[in-house]
């Protein structure tokens, strides 16, 4: 070997350090976010999470550093098969960095270790978490501890075929005093029904759409437990309640109103599509959804006038006993215990970022969600669109959230399953509320209260 | 022998195993920890725990001493951040983390990222609520340190009480058996059994005879037909069963212009329902009833047919006496086969009512699915489901016994009485 080679040797060896130096210095990061519940109108729940990345990169290039973060997501339109993705990629040590989910799968999820509690990541004295709504940080919460961010807020009102209802007679004022009329409790779900039926007589329905409920299971269905006066949780003792009178409420309702022939009784499990194609067309007479839905009739149903449609007001109360009310069911953005704790302190900052009024502002007007902060609410492009603001006013005060519990699962359960087989009259009404009481008392013993 | 112990006894093993615990997503498969919150202090008041222990143990404090120091030391906090806390802190407590953070925020070395901050508060936390343990071991040290002259038994009943994960029991099948839930569903599965297993046997051997009396390349087209729905990908089969029996579906526009009802056939009626289950599984079984019995048809010896057809015997006599005495092995292994196939089926109804209308036409093995793996709560009670499993799994080997005894397989398989 000559002199020269070895020189040439010595510079090469050095460049090619120089090199794995910079490499060094240039870190690349990869955090996944999956996200149930996503459609196309809501895609704002990952591209949050995407603009996040983008600033906290110009940030730490402000600050020298060369940080590239690369965000994978993986969507779910529905909530089975993402529920069973995340707690199944979780035991096998594969959950992604960031879970986008529904507040009640904190009782269970954080009880088998897969999340990490978020407030040891974030500042809730700072911006721009210091401006999130109180309500929506309770919902977060779960034993003490806060678990996750809102990502978003939301309302779940009835809807009424302007047109529908003035074929039986409502005048144009009758019908802006309707929502005033169920919030006091004076317009129940039997009137609802009596007008359903009218409708259906009058023949502007077909027989079987004049009431048009959610199609499958949701957390809609606890809000007619709570119009008949039902309680989810004992708000002293925060223990489960089941309550057996406002139960056999809710589920004689849904018999009443096959009974009357509003709505079929194989009707639960009808598609989306066959409730989206009715209600947006003006198909129906009343039916209930979430504020989101319309944007997703407006997107894809070819809505095209919401106000000059439809009605919305709260879901009214059954009888005497329960509530005009409404359910707010926010998804939260929540941190799982996969991946290094230098990642999810990445992922805390981006979800963070992500939860700043203006980007999540975007979500909340193309979804049709609510904002999750007072400082959002002000932004102009959220507060000049007159759904969004209708619904923030109107509605959210009035709204309350199901409880979060690792049981609470079991009690939902059996009480889905009570309404389809009453509603399907596989069992009297007595009976299912009976199977139900005997299931949760089974499974849960004194760790749920029924009355 | 590797291979059969993995992939035939181990998931029947593993069955057998969880079915005897309360395993569930809040509990978790692999174990659990050991952690004290609020919920179970709550709960262990009720159970009359003492409460100068309940106070003891719900107490957090954050107490600037030297063992926190060398804990934020160990944890990697910045070494002039820990100076200054030594300095301007030292023997102060706080009462909550709000609190003491809040504190740390005003010094000069404030890390800047969050977290760092919360690594560094934490090092001085004195509590173990919220803490998770990763055994019951640290759980009991941890209690010891915190608890000043417990009562007898509160360490261990607390650290018992604190476990997260899962412990044996026998609830799933007493529950099983209390639960009303679980007749209907028992009814439902053996309505579908029956029908579906009936529906099999019967069409099977109707093709498998018709294609026989068939010309050698008719028969060869119709059989090829009929295994179409064995042969489909699932999903798109009950996808092609969606497109006949849906709202404008094939049946729904045929219906209308006979002036029928037209609704949704898979879903609009209890009736309709359990008839598309029922032609659903029932056309893969036929097809799978029509292979044996084609096979065993050709097996007949031909001479026998010629002569009955000297003697005159007509289409059904011949299958009356000749065909179907010959039938019987192949018709019984058909009918436990696809008795025992037909119990822990239920791929093809997820796929197409889903249980529906309501629950309507939930089987044992979809409600067992569901319950274990795929619902819509994301409460996963894995305890449960393989409760109903291992029940499944039990009543297919009663079966195969009863059918074993009643159609004396052993007579079938003794040694041929004519020696070659």
């Amino acid at each position: 070997m000559t002199v020269l080679p070895r020189f040439k040797s010595a510079i090469l060896a050095t460049a090619l350090l120089a090199s794995t130096a910079t490499f060094a210095m240039a870190k690349d990061v990869t955090i996944s976010v999956w996200a149930g519940g996503t459609g196309p109108t809501n895609d704002y729940r990952i591209e949050a999470i995407k603009m996040a990345a983008d600033v906290v990169s110009r940030q730490a290039k402000i600050r020298g550093e060369d940080l590239t973060i690369k965000i994978e997501s993986q969507t779910w339109t529905g909530w089975d098969d993402f529920k069973q993705a995340v707690t199944l990629a979780a035991e096998s040590g594969k959950a992604p960095n960031i879970i986008v989910s529904g507040h009640e799968d904190i009782g269970p999820w954080s009880q088998s270790g897969l999340l990490r509690p978020i407030e040891d990541y974030v500042d809730f004295d700072a911006w721009p978490l210091n401006q999130l709504y109180p309500n929506l940080i309770d919902v977060s919460s779960y034993d003490g501890r806060i678990w996750g961010i809102p990502q978003d807020a939301e309302a779940r009102p009835f809807f009424f075929s302007k047109a529908h209802l003035k074929a039986i007679g409502y005048s144009d004022a009758d019908i802006e005093a309707l929502p005033a009329k169920v919030e006091s409790g004076e317009y129940t779900l039997y009137s609802m029904l009596d007008d359903a039926k009218k409708m259906q007589d009058a023949k502007v329905v077909e027989p079987g759409k004049g009431f048009m409920p959610r199609p499958n299971n949701g957390t809609d269905y606890w809000q007619f437990y709570q119009s008949f006066g039902g309680e989810m949780a004992d708000a002293e003792s925060g223990k489960l309640v089941l309550d057996r009178q406002a139960l056999t409420g809710m589920y004689q309702f849904f018999v009443d109103a096959v009974e009357k022939g509003v709505v079929p009784a194989t009707y639960l499990g009808t598609t989306w599509d066959t409730w989206h194609q009715a209600v947006a067309g003006d198909k129906a007479g009343i039916w209930h959804g979430g504020t989101w839905h319309k944007a997703e009739w407006e997107a894809k149903w070819g809505l095209k006038d919401f106000f000059g449609q439809m009605q919305y007001s709260l879901i009214p109360a059954g009888n005497e006993k329960g509530r005009a009310n409404t359910i707010t069911h926010p998804l939260v953005y929540l941190l799982s215990t996969g991946g290094s704790d230098e990642d999810a302190t990445l992922a805390a900052e981006l979800i963070t970022t992500a939860s700043e009024p203006y980007i999540n502002a975007l979500h909340a007007v193309k979804s049709g969600h609510l904002a999750i902060g007072s400082a959002e609410a002000s932004i102009p492009f959220y507060a000049n669109d007159r759904w969004t603001t209708a619904a923030t006013e109107g509605l959210l005060p009035k709204a309350n959230a199901i409880p979060n519990n690792s049981d609470f699962g079991v009690v939902w359960k059996a009480m889905y399953k009570g309404l389809e087989t009453s509603w399907t009259r596989t069992n009297s009404v007595a009976d299912a509320v009976k199977a139900v009481e005997t299931e949760v008392r089974n499974a849960l013993g004194d760790k749920i209260v029924i009355r | 022998m590797v291979l059969l112990l993995g992939f035939f006894f181990l998931p029947v093993v593993l069955t057998s195993v969880f079915a005897f615990t309360n395993m569930s997503t809040a509990t978790g498969i692999s174990g659990g920890s050991y952690v004290v919150t609020g919920n179970l202090l709550r709960s262990l008041k009720d159970e009359g725990l003492d409460a100068k222990t309940i106070d003891a143990l719900g107490q957090s404090s954050y107490v600037i001493d030297q063992a926190g120091l060398e804990k934020a030391h160990a944890a990697g906090v910045d070494a002039r951040f820990i100076t200054e806390i030594a300095e301007r802190l030292k023997d102060r407590s706080f009462t909550s983390s709000t609190a003491f953070e809040r504190e740390l925020k005003t010094l000069p070395s404030r890390p800047t990222r969050v977290r760092d901050l919360k690594i560094a508060a934490g090092a001085f936390e004195q509590s173990v609520l919220n803490v998770r343990y990763a055994s019951r071991g640290e759980m009991e040290a941890a209690l010891t340190h915190m608890l000043e002259n417990p009562p007898e038994g509160a360490i261990e009943k607390v650290a018992t009480a604190s476990y997260t994960g899962w412990t044996w029991t026998t609830e799933n099948f007493k529950n099983l058996v209390i639960t009303p839930d679980t007749w209907r569903i028992i009814g439902n599965t053996v309505f579908y059994v029956v029908l579906t297993l009936a529906f099999n046997v019967l069409v099977g051997l109707f093709l498998a005879i018709t294609t026989f009396y068939l010309p050698p390349a008719g028969s060869g087209f119709f059989s090829v037909l009929w295994l179409l729905p064995r042969i489909t990908p699932v999903v798109l089969y009950a996808v092609m069963w969606k497109w006949f029996t849906w709202e404008d579906g094939f049946v729904f526009n045929i219906a209308q212009d006979l002036g029928l009802p037209a609704f949704n056939y898979m879903k609009g009626s209890v009736a309709s329902a359990w008839t598309v289950v029922i032609l659903v599984n029932g056309f893969v079984g036929a097809s799978f009833g029509m292979i044996l019995f084609s096979g065993a048809l050709k097996a007949i010896p031909v001479q026998q047919l010629w002569a009955s057809e000297v003697d005159g015997a007509s289409r059904w006599q011949q299958i009356r006496y000749i065909i179907l005495p010959h039938m019987r092995w192949p018709i019984l292994f058909v009918t436990s086969y696809q008795t025992l196939s037909l119990l822990s089926s239920y791929e093809q109804i997820w796929l197409t009512t889903n249980g529906g209308p309501g629950s309507t036409t939930t089987v044992w093995a979809l409600e067992a699915f569901k319950t274990a793996l795929n619902n819509y709560t994301g409460n996963l009670q894995y305890g449960l489901g393989a409760a109903m499993a291992l029940i499944l799994v039990a009543v297919g080997l009663i079966l195969s016994i009863v059918y074993l005894r009643l159609f004396r397989f052993d007579e079938m398989m003794s040694k041929p009485k004519i020696e070659f």
